[in-house]
């Protein structure tokens, strides 16, 4: 015990009462839907892409957002995010307007914007890491100088370029539409997709 | 618009939902009040942070948090010149932090520079003046390094010349 540091120890961490331990999870409402697997969100997905492929984008769109598991685990959430990017690439920029006008409409329409603006963010989140992760390092200089403050890091124009600009653009459409609530809601809502 | 500036439009409006923002002291010690995105007190304070990308190498990171929100940008770095005038850039301007109010000393990781803005900047400010502030500084960043390497390069071909005229 004498070698112990106590000044380090973080004691609010230790007190059950403290902010630090907050129970986050009395944030979540009671009426969560029930927890969704990865293999739920997968035959999501193929009903998903049958509708897209038998030429109903907005109907897709629909239901791959009425299908979001709030409540699922981070598995079941990564394979129907792919899902989402994939419908939304799959409709063309003309049509964009159409569609999200009709999704954001009618029954549970503010909610499914909702929803879209929460897959827009984290579109851009996760692949701007994830394929940072997975390319390669080159090598800055030919050859090995060896006065270098700064940290190497991969230059040139990154990749994902296509699909950001896809999200952009659609994060564009759907702010006119459901306006900056809308981000204020994927801010404070802990009901993550 | 052009097609070049609308990526701003974005963080426009992230930032405008981002900055609603008020007073929040310390829930732990009396006459505290300090930054939660910084402090990070209790996870309750801190909402969703938003990532804004064009590709890998152009982002805007927005963490909002009760009373303050921290907004880091990566400078695009095409080559090797180019990174290292974002580096000496954004090194002049953090040294010079206290003139800036909003400038964070030190960029979070994995980004080229940080504005930290807290509930008593934007009562003292125009929340959407800060806004403008963010959104300039970002569209004239990308300009002031082109035109510097434009301007190194110039400079390096006339030394060159210069210093080989006597072996002409």
């Amino acid at each position: 015990m004498s070698q112990l540091n106590y000044r380090t120890i973080n004691i609010d961490a230790l007190d059950p009462e403290s902010s630090t331990n907050f129970p986050m999870e009395s944030l979540l409402p009671a009426n969560l839907p029930q927890a969704a697997s990865a293999s739920d969100a997968a035959s999501a997905a193929t009903q998903v892409r049958q509708m897209l492929r038998g030429g109903d984008p907005e109907g897709a769109l629909q239901t791959v957002l009425d299908t979001a598991p709030l409540g699922g685990d981070d598995r079941a959430k990564e394979v129907h995010l792919a899902t989402v990017i994939d419908v939304l690439q799959g409709i063309r920029q003309g049509e964009m307007t159409r569609i999200l006008e009709g999704v954001c409409s009618g029954d549970g329409g503010a909610e499914r914007a909702d929803c879209l603006m929460k897959y827009l963010y984290k579109g851009m989140s996760s692949s701007a890491s994830g394929s940072g992760a997975q390319s390669p390092k080159k090598s800055v200089s030919p050859q090995a100088t060896g006065f270098s403050q700064i940290q190497a890091r991969n230059l040139g124009e990154g990749g994902g370029g296509q699909q950001m600009s896809v999200l952009l653009s659609w994060h564009e459409k759907l702010v006119e539409i459901a306006g900056t609530g809308s981000i204020v809601r994927v801010m404070t809502d802990r009901r993550t997709v | 618009m052009s097609q070049s500036l609308r990526p701003y439009l974005h963080v426009r409006s992230s930032l405008t939902a981002a900055l609603t923002i008020s007073n929040f002291a310390s829930q732990a010690s009396e006459r505290h009040n300090t930054p939660q995105v910084e402090a990070r007190d209790s996870p309750e304070l801190l909402l969703n942070p938003l990532h804004i990308s064009r590709n890998e190498n152009e982002k805007v990171f927005i963490e909002p948090s009760r009373n303050s929100v921290r907004v880091s940008i990566r400078i695009k770095q095409a080559d090797e010149i180019e990174h290292i005038l974002v580096h000496k850039f954004t090194r002049f301007l953090t040294q010079r932090a206290e003139s800036f109010f909003i400038l964070r000393r030190k960029p979070v990781e994995g980004f080229d520079i940080s504005f930290l803005i807290t509930n008593f900047h934007t009562e003292k400010m125009l929340t959407h003046k800060l806004i403008d502030f963010v959104i300039e500084f970002m569209e004239e960043v990308d300009k002031e390094i082109s035109e510097m390497k434009l301007f190194l390069n110039a400079r390096a071909r006339f030394v060159a010349e210069s210093f080989l005229t006597p072996f002409d």
